[in-house]
């Protein structure tokens, strides 16, 4: 018994040595390998099915262009898509969840990056850095964004959490609204216009900007004058017209609230006492990377050869003129179904023998009526573009956007590998245009118009256009072009919220429906979903719910 | 050594289940929030709400009820009425065996008193729909144009219009000049129009309609010359005058002569009051008028019209 015990007493030494070789909370960022690896962490939640689901499940399934197979009162999916849930909805916990979680690791790279230690301190080191700090930026506002147009303000998450800012309060939507705001202006300064080879799909300036014009156009309100209206044209001046644009503007520079110095070390510009003479020196009236020919709307794949329409959203259409940001999948080839980085659910919830959503011909004659963009909806037994033979089920209809066409088809059935298209030029183009119809521009807005118009037009060499008309009747028509170029890619929903027209197109489209779905819809309450109530319960009444839950 | 092992069935004791719940109010608005706390003993807790597809008595035709989480339940009434909130506490075994149950209810009263119009319009202008502009006091402006160019066309628009009305509520009653309002009837809109807007609850609370076309010149002439007024599909408000006159002409002081559809219609050149065959412009500069059209008896309600003259020289 002596003996053991002395022999215990030899090993405190080593007990206490430190363990070499490991990363911890203080140098897990002290390169930007690392911050790389936490940025690629944010990135991650992109691609999660669970996130994937709740923007399709929100954004496509709660609107008019869809019918489901879960819409029994049952379920929570019923429930979700009826408006008849109550405040513990999965689906409404979920989505708050998984967007915090994207948060949660975008706050991780911006509140760790000034553990970085750079090497060399030249302007590329620091390029390095900013350009992760910036994509951080621009997925946080991705994902408040998509927290605010759900449940309206949302409490704003310290970059920093400890266990005494667990509960925080809701900010209003217009705090939330400011705070993304900033994330994607500083965004749009510090990315390259575009991100070419081996980084394509990394969030760059174009996607910054086309969120921001987006943002500003969910807090417009149609047919009341604003500068949210104004700014969005000034944006659409630049990115599409090739207006330039200066840092100060876009940021809405004032060196009152910050010097132009301290922004720029925020920001990881080079200081201005390490700038070499060959190096340059940003300033707030140094022109914003143009956009205006690195996108297009004209059906060209990533090297400029022509697609068609379709082939778009097909794998040749990845990274293509008309695509700004997309969720990045990769086939895994290894046949495991669940994995990260694999787009697999996606496609088969939108076209498989079982989907969860479809369309029908009642809706396709809606949105699409003689368009030529109609023949991109595909029925029962009919053929897709490399001939394949749909088995949808009669009478329901897909859209040709989640078809993988057999060539693309990975080695097994759950590693697609199909990048998802999230923000379009066309977007950009139709956001342009009913900024301007909303300034008073209607005949520049028509243009506008017609130029996304007649690009569609070559899918079948017609010649019809959309009229001249008051400021109702332009809105109306780029409504309807909204709808029908941007259709079944998950933003219906939001888009008839923001347009103030919910409640009455969502509840007119139930009243058609046999099982009333979404005829319950709620004018002035269901446009926002209610805090998940575990949110309101552990918060102890610090987190308000919306009205009328 | 002998070791004596008791092994015994654990009895499945079921808890008498207990349905009691405390809400903070029994009065609601529609949309209004209805908190209800359970307050019993119970594995499970449902609430049907009363309401349509929610109805306790018709749960064996479909209607369902809404599971609470941690015993705290919100909910709001989107339809005015009477509805019997029910609370079913269950208990049960293991293998959800030995179910049984305990129910409690209360009566909830929901009225609407909703009588604020959100906006107001003339919904078929051709193919446009033409908002009302808020004034103070319950008033209403309604501005529209005299024409209104569409595919190379310029049809009259008459001030005998169709009118919707955007309200939170699907329960509240219209009246145009004391009758039911009619969203298919079209209702002259050259006088003030008196709506009263009627809650569910019984509110009436009145509103006027004013409306006044855009206004434009009916003819306008100088140096003998007839100048012909042209209109954007954008802009009701915005008008172009093209008068052709011969090479050479001066216009530096010209007095036109010109004539509105209202004879009350004060026409400006940067605030500058013009009278016609009167005023003396100069034409070598670009010109705009400015014209004002104001309601009957209240000059603080307006509409106003731009003309911008383009002269050709040929």
């Amino acid at each position: 018994m002596i003996g053991l015990l002395v022999s215990l007493g030899g090993c405190d030494d080593f007990l206490t040595k430190e363990v070499l070789g490991n990363s911890t909370d203080e140098n897990f960022f002290d390169t930007k390998y690392k911050l790389q690896a936490a940025l690629n962490a944010s990135y991650d939640v992109l691609q999660m099915d669970l996130f994937n689901e709740c923007e399709w499940r929100f954004g496509e399934a709660c609107a008019d262009d869809v019918w489901g197979g879960d819409e029994g009162l049952g379920s929570q999916m019923g429930q979700l898509v009826h408006f008849r849930f109550n405040t513990s909805n999965e689906w409404i916990r979920n989505r708050y969840d998984i967007n915090y979680k994207g948060i949660h690791r975008a706050n991780q790279v911006i509140a760790n990056v000034n553990r970085v230690k750079l090497s060399i301190y030249d302007y590329n080191s620091y390029r390095e850095i900013r350009e992760i700090l910036g994509q951080a930026k621009f997925l946080r506002a991705l994902y408040y964004f998509n927290l605010v147009k759900t449940y309206g303000g949302v409490p704003i998450r310290q970059e920093t959490e400890t266990v005494d800012n667990l509960v925080i309060p809701r900010s209003t939507a217009e705090e939330v609204y400011a705070y993304i705001e900033k994330d994607l202006r500083e965004a749009a300064i510090m990315l390259p216009a575009r991100y070419v080879g081996n980084d394509a799909g990394k969030a760059d300036e174009g996607a910054a900007v086309a969120l921001l014009m987006k943002v500003l156009m969910y807090q417009a309100i149609p047919g009341e004058k604003s500068e949210k209206w104004e700014e969005i044209v000034r944006l659409g001046e630049f990115f599409v017209d090739g207006t330039p644009l200066t840092f100060g503007e876009i940021l809405k520079f004032d060196n009152t609230v910050e010097t132009w110095e301290a922004l720029r070390k925020r920001l990881w510009f080079q200081p201005q006492e390490e700038i070499q003479p060959s190096d340059p020196y940003e300033t707030d009236n140094t022109l914003l990377n143009p956009l205006h020919n690195a996108y297009s709307i004209e059906y060209k794949d990533y090297y400029g050869n022509s697609i068609s329409y379709v082939e778009q959203f097909f794998q040749i259409g990845e990274f293509c003129k008309g695509s700004v940001f997309e969720v990045v999948f990769k086939e895994s080839a290894d046949g495991s179904g669940g994995d990260e980085n694999e787009g697999t659910p996606i496609y088969t919830n939108h076209y498989s023998t079982s989907p969860q959503i479809w369309s029908t011909d009642a809706i396709i004659q809606e949105i699409f009526s003689s368009d030529a963009r109609r023949s991109f909806m595909i029925g029962h037994q009919q053929y897709a573009p490399d001939g394949e033979i749909a088995q949808t089920g009669p009478g329901r209809h897909f859209s040709l956007k989640w078809y993988t066409p057999i060539k693309d088809r990975p080695q097994y059935g759950g590693d697609n590998g199909k990048n998802r298209r999230l923000i379009r030029y066309a977007e950009v183009i139709l956001m342009y245009a009913e900024a301007l119809n909303e300034c008073g521009k209607g005949d520049l807005a028509l243009i506008k118009l017609n130029f996304l118009k007649s690009q569609a037009n070559k899918i079948d060499n017609s010649s019809n256009l959309y009229v001249g008309g008051g400021y109702g009747y332009m809105r109306d028509q780029i409504w309807k072009e909204r709808r029908i170029e941007l259709c079944y890619e998950w933003d219906r929903f939001f888009d008839l919220v923001r347009q103030g027209r919910a409640a009455e197109v969502i509840k007119i489209y139930g009243a058609k429906r046999a099982n009333k779905r979404g005829y319950y819809f709620r004018k002035g309450i269901n446009e926002l979903f209610p805090i998940p109530q575990s949110e309101i319960d552990i918060s102890n009444g610090i987190v308000v719910q919306n009205p009328g839950y | 050594m002998m070791m004596t092992v008791n092994i015994s069935c654990e009895q499945d004791v079921i808890k008498n289940p207990k349905a009691t719940i405390e809400i903070n109010k029994d009065k609601l608005n529609i949309n209004e929030s209805l908190q209800i706390v359970f307050t019993g003993e119970a594995d499970q807790v449902v609430i049907f709400t009363g309401d349509d597809m929610h109805n306790y008595d018709l749960r064996k035709e479909s209607n369902t009820g809404f599971v609470v989480d941690k015993n705290v339940f919100t909910y709001s009434y989107a339809t005015p009425g009477t509805y019997k909130v029910v609370c079913i506490a269950s208990t049960y075994g293991d293998a959800a065996v030995n179910l049984q149950f305990d129910t409690c209810a209360v009566v909830i009263t929901v009225i609407d008193d909703q009588t604020e119009i959100d906006r107001l319009s003339c919904p078929q202008i051709l193919y446009d729909e033409v908002f009302a502009e808020r004034l103070a006091n319950d008033n209403w402006i309604m501005r529209l144009p005299r024409k209104v160019r569409y595919n190379n066309l310029t049809p009259s628009i008459a001030l005998s219009q169709r009118l919707k009305f955007y309200v939170q509520s699907d329960s509240t009653q219209f009246f145009i000049n004391g009758n039911a309002f009619e969203s298919t009837k079209k209702y002259d809109l050259s006088s003030t129009v008196n709506i009263d807007v009627k809650s569910h609850f019984g509110t009436v609370r009145p509103y006027t309609l004013h409306t006044l076309y855009y206004p434009e010149f009916e003819s306008f002439k100088m140096l003998g010359v007839n100048g012909k007024l042209k209109r954007t599909e954008f802009d009701y408000s915005s008008f172009e005058l093209e008068i052709t006159l011969p090479n050479g002409t001066d216009v530096s002081h010209v007095i036109p002569e010109f004539k509105t559809y209202a004879a009350t219609d004060k026409i400006y050149i940067n605030d500058v009051e013009q009278i016609s065959t009167v005023t003396a412009v100069d034409f070598t500069h670009n010109v705009t008028y400015k014209i004002v059209s104001f309601l009957a008896g209240n000059s603080d309600i307006q509409a106003i019209g731009t003309v911008k003259i383009k002269i050709i020289y040929q």
